[in-house]
């Protein structure tokens, strides 16, 4: 018996420093060597194959959370990780309440239209103003005349359209819903541009394989997600109008293009390319920057600063084969001076 | 230790000079570490709705009690309104209740009376397995197997046949109210059944031997003697799944369709209020959208603990003997034990533990 609560005291005893030394360690080590960020889904199977080949190089290690833009946003608003990621820039709001944060485009992707109906062929016609009114629910079946006018020879069922959208903070949905209120001013008022919106008709899904998932299941269906997932789950997809006229096809070609076609940067970084103007044939029009967000001063900086110099020069090689296109030279002339400001 | 006195419980009875300092020590030290624990059990539900209606404040004193009223949530143009979430949580609640009863019940009564004794075991561990199937999976499952299921098959069957009910006109979908309808009804079976066949266990044989003496059928037997005398058992049940269908968040908001509004048609798509703040929370970015989920919280909290609170009421003013006897006010008997209801397998009595039933019983 005596021996029996000894050694219980013991064990406790143990645990209990144990707990101690971890936790003491942990706060020695907190400085160096590792970087947490949250954020967007869109870059994340990017940062996934930075994060070994950073660790590699540099011996850092990246922990990254993906629970969508709003979530990065939100998360180093109120600094519990190293960097943010958002697909949508920061509103003057969120720069007010996140008190001294930086945007750095560091990755370029695009947004598709991807539809189910069955016994529609890939590569639908759609133009933007057609796309605003389906979303908004004046466009409420597949055989509705202005998408007939568009394609000339295609069967187009009666089925009825139902819209499918993100419902958590979503980069996507910020890509979307910014040129879609480009196109229509009618759709600025009524829906607006944000991550988050109040669609008037359709089905939401949570992250990108809920909107698979719902598009999947829901014959007549239509709505947007990243280009990447689209092309590994080989859901047809809609060709979208551009300023110029013609239909390009998403993909690193016509991403490139939307992106060669930007003029200058604002200072705040904001760089938006969705609706090309019409100076650039092949652009594709729902093209997108992602952003990292991080601050002006971290306790983390000489961390930091090497990671995203890194991200945006070395690291651009690993994104073609994910359908990223590698950042154009100004915008990465652009980064490096902001990434000079943080300390 | 010494082999002259083992006590069953409570400490050796020692003269005071004999006893050992850990037995001194241990009584004090049972009493300290026990009051602790209760005290951080009662403090953490304290500060956590402490919390939550902090964080309501903004929304609050923006929206006040208008919000419950309000069908309209627009993140973008700052209008917020629990009014479509309460009509989702109501509709997704109470039709899973709806089926999951009837279900419950029968599958309680198969336990209790119809099954062949070597097959009651297993048969219940496998009902109440459906208990421990984690609800993001079977959020998953629906997305995958139930939602083209729904849109392929079930709905269009139950479109074609009561298409001229309103509940069941509209296109049929994937995604819906009558999918997540039927993953509570999955999620709340196994509660319901569970403490309903614990229920039924407590009815006395005697009861029902006589029943079968006066000549009456199994059905008439069923029908006289143990439902009526599990009534209020089965209501105390059927709050209890009540309670675990409204604060079902991640399975529902992956079927449910996100789309805040109030329709008639089940096939038609909304959500509920623990399902928009697990969809919404992560994403959102200025505080009056965050102050007015935590005010969704604040009502969905209101409205678990009424339900539970309810079911510890019904169940204790009967005592789980669950006659409402006709003379008027239920009396529990003077032997009824208080065992708690809400542990599934239940702290309940051996049956032939229980003394009968007063004479004015079984209607």
């Amino acid at each position: 018996m005596k021996t029996r609560k000894i050694g219980a005291l013991a064990c406790a005893a143990a645990l209990a420093l144990t707990v101690a030394a971890c936790g003491s360690s942990n706060s020695s080590s907190s400085n160096s060597k590792t970087l947490v960020g949250a954020g967007s889904t869109l870059v994340a199977p990017l940062v996934s194959v930075w994060q070994p080949e950073y660790l590699k190089e540099h011996g850092v290690s990246v922990a990254y959370s993906a629970i969508g833009s709003g979530g990065g946003i939100a998360q180093i608003t109120a600094r519990t990780v190293d960097f943010g990621a958002s697909d949508a820039p920061l509103t003057e709001d969120e720069f007010k309440e996140a008190k001294e944060v930086v945007q750095i485009p560091w990755a370029l992707a695009a947004t598709c239209i991807a539809y189910n109906v069955p016994g529609l062929s890939n590569h639908l016609k759609l133009t933007g103003p057609v796309l605003a009114e389906i979303f908004m629910g004046k466009i409420t079946t597949w055989n509705d005349p202005k998408i007939a006018a568009l394609n000339p020879g295609a069967t187009l069922p009666s089925m009825k359209i139902t819209p499918v959208y993100r419902t958590d903070g979503s980069g996507d949905t910020f890509a979307v819903t910014n040129y879609l209120s480009q196109i229509s001013p009618e759709f600025k008022a009524q829906i607006g541009n944000s991550t988050q919106v109040k669609w008037p008709v359709g089905i939401g899904g949570k992250g990108n394989s809920g909107v698979g998932g719902a598009l999947k299941s829901t014959p007549g269906s239509i709505g947007y997600i990243a280009i990447a997932y689209v092309l590994a789950e080989e859901f047809d997809y809609a060709l979208i109008k551009n300023a110029a006229g013609n239909y390009p096809v998403p993909g690193i070609a016509s991403i490139s293009a939307a992106a060669a076609a930007l003029k200058e940067i604002p200072s705040n970084n904001e760089v938006s390319i969705v609706n090309p103007p019409a100076s650039a044939p092949a652009a594709y029009p729902i093209s997108t920057f992602t952003y990292s967000i991080v601050p002006l001063s971290s306790p983390k900086a000489d961390t930091l600063k090497p990671f995203l110099k890194w991200a945006i020069t070395t690291g651009q090689k690993f994104g073609p084969k994910l359908d990223f296109a590698p950042l154009p030279a100004k915008v990465v002339q652009a980064d490096e001076a902001t990434i000079e400001k943080i300390g | 230790m010494s082999s002259a006195s083992i006590p069953a419980s409570g400490a050796p009875r020692l003269a005071g000079a004999q006893r050992k300092l850990a037995d001194r020590l241990g009584d004090p030290l049972l009493r300290g570490l026990t009051t602790l624990a209760t005290l951080i059990g009662v403090l953490a539900l304290g500060a956590l709705v402490y919390k939550v209606f902090e964080l309501a404040g903004e929304s609050f004193s923006k929206f006040g009690l208008g919000f419950v009223t309000s069908s309209e949530w627009n993140p973008v143009h700052n209008q917020f309104g629990a009014a479509d979430f309460l009509f989702g949580t109501a509709v997704t609640s109470f039709g899973a209740l709806l089926i999951a009863g009837p279900v419950s019940v029968a599958i309680a009564l198969f336990l209790t009376e119809l099954a062949p004794r070597r097959v009651r075991r297993p048969v219940a561990t496998l009902v109440e397995l459906l208990a421990a199937i984690p609800s993001v999976v079977l959020g998953f499952w629906g997305i995958i197997v139930l939602a083209p299921a729904m849109s392929e098959t079930i709905e269009p069957a139950l479109n074609s046949v009561l298409g001229w009910i309103p509940l069941f006109s509209g296109t049929p979908a994937g995604f819906g109210l009558l999918p997540a309808i039927v993953i509570l009804t999955i999620m709340t079976v196994p509660i319901v059944s569970s403490v309903t066949r614990d229920v039924f266990a407590t009815v006395p044989t005697e009861l029902k031997e006589g029943a079968f003496a006066l000549g009456a059928t199994r059905w008439e037997m069923v029908r006289m003697v143990i439902l009526p005398y599990a009534r209020s058992g089965m209501v105390g049940a059927l709050i209890l799944g009540l309670g675990r269908a409204l604060g079902e968040a991640i399975a529902v908001t992956m079927v449910i369709g996100h789309t805040p509004q109030i329709t008639a048609s089940l096939f038609g798509t909304g959500d509920t209020l623990a399902s928009r703040i697990a969809s919404e929370y992560q994403g959102a970015t200025t505080t009056l959208q965050i102050s007015s989920l935590a005010y969704l919280a604040a009502i969905l909290l209101v409205l678990a603990l009424i339900a539970n609170a309810l079911a510890r009421l019904i169940v204790r003013r009967t005592g789980l003997r669950g006659q409402a006897p006709s003379s008027g006010a239920p009396t529990a008997p003077a032997t009824t034990p208080t065992a708690p209801v809400t542990s599934p397998s239940g702290a309940l009595p051996h049956p032939g533990a229980v003394a009968p039933a007063p004479g004015g019983g079984a209607s």
